[in-house]
């Protein structure tokens, strides 16, 4: 699904996020990444979604090279990937219900559609009855949920999370993770990026060590 | 709180299909063509009716914005209605642009009429009037006073006359039709009054210039005006125009509530603009009314008619939509998600 060919990341500032990187990901995989502060995690994560560009080697998401793709096509291929974040990006004045409608929305889907589809991702994580509330009104694993709810509403092929867990305490880390198992066990590739070895470690899936920009670690996590 | 269960999975789509147009579902969705307008319209309607539910949430804010526009909208098209009523009036100064054809003093009726005919044909003429030698004399026993004394004479002295009233006001076309006239058989003299028209015809040109321009002022002030005040929306709006770019959204997607809200300040600012217009036109032709009255004419302004009432509005909206559409071009890539 992805493949990483000598994939290497310098900024204009001369300062190299990935050095010649290169791994595969197969579909359906669940998938760490981890490594210290600065190590690439979050620029691997950028280059998947195409909020920046390669500066060299090939990156191919499903057989289309991201370094070719045009400016254009970019929202197409974000529809096909869900995104969650460490500090959730949830839009506050938005009600959970809105928030997770968002992707489908963007999609055109009609407003009865809409709602099968809000209600079916709130069952996943458990939030149903948090619907019309607001996100300010959710405590922190809660909020985490929404964003996870949006990320995957539109059923997207790939879900990429970076640092999902990092504001968690360690229940409703694992907790989250579980989510993620759920998520990944409906064929859904996951990739996370994450520097919390323990949890990784408990969660026994193959995890990419990244350190300065350059891999020095791929195998499963013990 | 408990560990989540999920539900029976739906399969997740395949990564890499082709884009398609904008805002359409993915190709599992299958959407037919009336699905996709439905879709289409329902996000238009989304937008405008967020764009109208932000503007209802700041009515001061925005009501200030509408009313700058709608300010720099009025100076303008209160100066071009204005000038339409100079115009108006200037209808009799028209007049005073009239040629008078002296004719040959053994010129008959029949030849001043066909005279007259054959000038009121003319393209670049108005009308045409024939004033015979009796008419002539009459007028003007019953004007200068001298109606006893002129009886004295043993002849009538006075030709007959053509007036003519040219369709143009301006100098070159009248002095050329005058040329052009005077050419004509039994015409002795062909005499126009041009300082009259010089006159007119130079403050018309000035006022619809200066109008001009300050037109093409206000419309650059306007411009900015909604162009700041859509920029300001887009800095609030940031973190969601972030998330909408990263979830999929197209930069059409991200811009269309901004053309929304730029095209509503424009309806609120043409709206004000022409109640502004309205009732500024009509307090002012209580004082031209008195003042026309003085000197015995009956003239009042015009209002705003209805067709350039609407224009205004029209106009407003499409400008409200052109500042935001600049701005949201200017903002747009400053707002790639981080």
């Amino acid at each position: 699904m992805i493949r990483f060919e000598q994939v290497g990341k310098r900024y204009p500032n001369g300062h190299v996020g990935l050095h010649e990187l290169s791994f595969r990901v197969r579909r359906g995989e669940f998938l760490f990444v981890t490594g210290h502060s600065g190590a690439g995690k979050s620029t691997l994560l950028r280059l998947i979604l195409a909020m920046e560009r390669p500066t060299t080697g090939k990156l191919l998401l499903a057989g289309q090279d991201l370094a070719q793709i045009t400016n254009a096509q970019i929202p197409f291929l974000r529809r096909q990937i869900g995104v969650v974040f460490q500090n959730h990006q949830l839009l506050f004045d938005r009600s959970v219900f809105d928030n997770i409608a968002l992707p489908l929305q963007i999609l055109g889907l009609s407003k009865p559609e809409i709602g099968k589809r809000v209600g079916s991702a709130l069952e996943r994580v458990a939030l149903s009855d948090k619907a019309e509330l607001f996100p300010g009104d959710l405590s922190t694993g809660q909020q985490q949920r929404v964003g996870i709810a949006r990320a995957i509403v539109h059923r997207p092929a790939l879900l990429l999370a970076d640092e999902p867990t990092g504001n968690l305490d360690p229940r409703l880390a694992a907790e989250i993770m579980g989510v993620f198992e759920d998520i990944n066990r409906l064929g859904t590739s996951v990739l996370i990026a994450s520097h919390d070895l323990a949890l990784i470690a408990r969660m026994r899936h193959r995890m990419l060590t990244l350190q300065r920009g350059r891999l020095i670690g791929d195998g499963e996590a013990v | 709180m408990s560990a989540t269960r999920i539900p029976p999975p739906q399969p997740a789509q395949r990564v890499g299909a082709a884009p398609k147009k904008s805002e359409q579902p993915t190709p599992d969705d299958g959407p037919d063509f009336r699905s996709q307008l439905h879709a289409w319209l329902e996000s238009h309607r989304a937008s405008l009716v967020d764009s109208l539910r932000r503007l209802a949430k700041q009515p001061i804010g925005s009501f200030f914005t509408c009313l700058v526009m709608a300010v720099a909208l009025s100076l303008p098209m209160g100066l071009a209605l204005l000038l339409e009523n100079v115009d108006r009036l200037g209808g009799s100064w028209q007049r005073a642009a009239q040629i008078s054809l002296f004719l040959n003093i053994d010129a008959s009726e029949a030849e001043g009429e066909g005279l007259r005919e054959l000038i009121a044909a003319m393209e670049d003429v108005e009308e045409a009037e024939w004033i015979s030698r009796e008419q002539a004399l009459n007028e003007f026993q019953q004007q200068s006073g001298l109606g006893e004394a002129l009886k004295e004479l043993p002849e009538n002295p006075l030709p007959g006359v053509v007036l003519v009233t040219p369709k143009e006001v301006d100098k070159t076309t009248l002095e050329a039709l005058r040329l052009r006239l005077a050419e004509l058989p039994k015409v002795q003299q062909a005499q126009l009054d041009l300082l009259w028209v010089e006159r007119l015809t130079a403050i018309l040109k000035l006022g619809e210039r200066f109008v001009f321009g300050l037109t093409l002022l206000l419309v650059m002030a306007l411009l900015l005006v909604i162009g700041n005040t859509i920029r300001l929306h887009i800095e609030n709006r940031r973190t969601e125009i972030e998330v909408i770019k990263l979830v999929g959204g197209t930069d059409s997607y991200v811009r269309r509530p901004f053309l929304y809200m730029g095209a509503l300040y424009g309806f609120g600012a043409g709206f004000l603009a022409w109640l502004v217009l309205a009732y500024g036109l009509g307090w002012l032709n209580a004082a031209v009314v008195r003042l026309a009255g003085l000197y015995g004419s009956d003239f009042a302004l015009a209002g705003v008619p209805l067709a350039d009432g609407l224009s205004l509005v029209l106009g407003a909206v499409l400008l409200g939509y052109i500042g935001a559409w600049v701005a949201v071009a200017r903002h747009l890539n400053e707002l790639a998600p981080r």
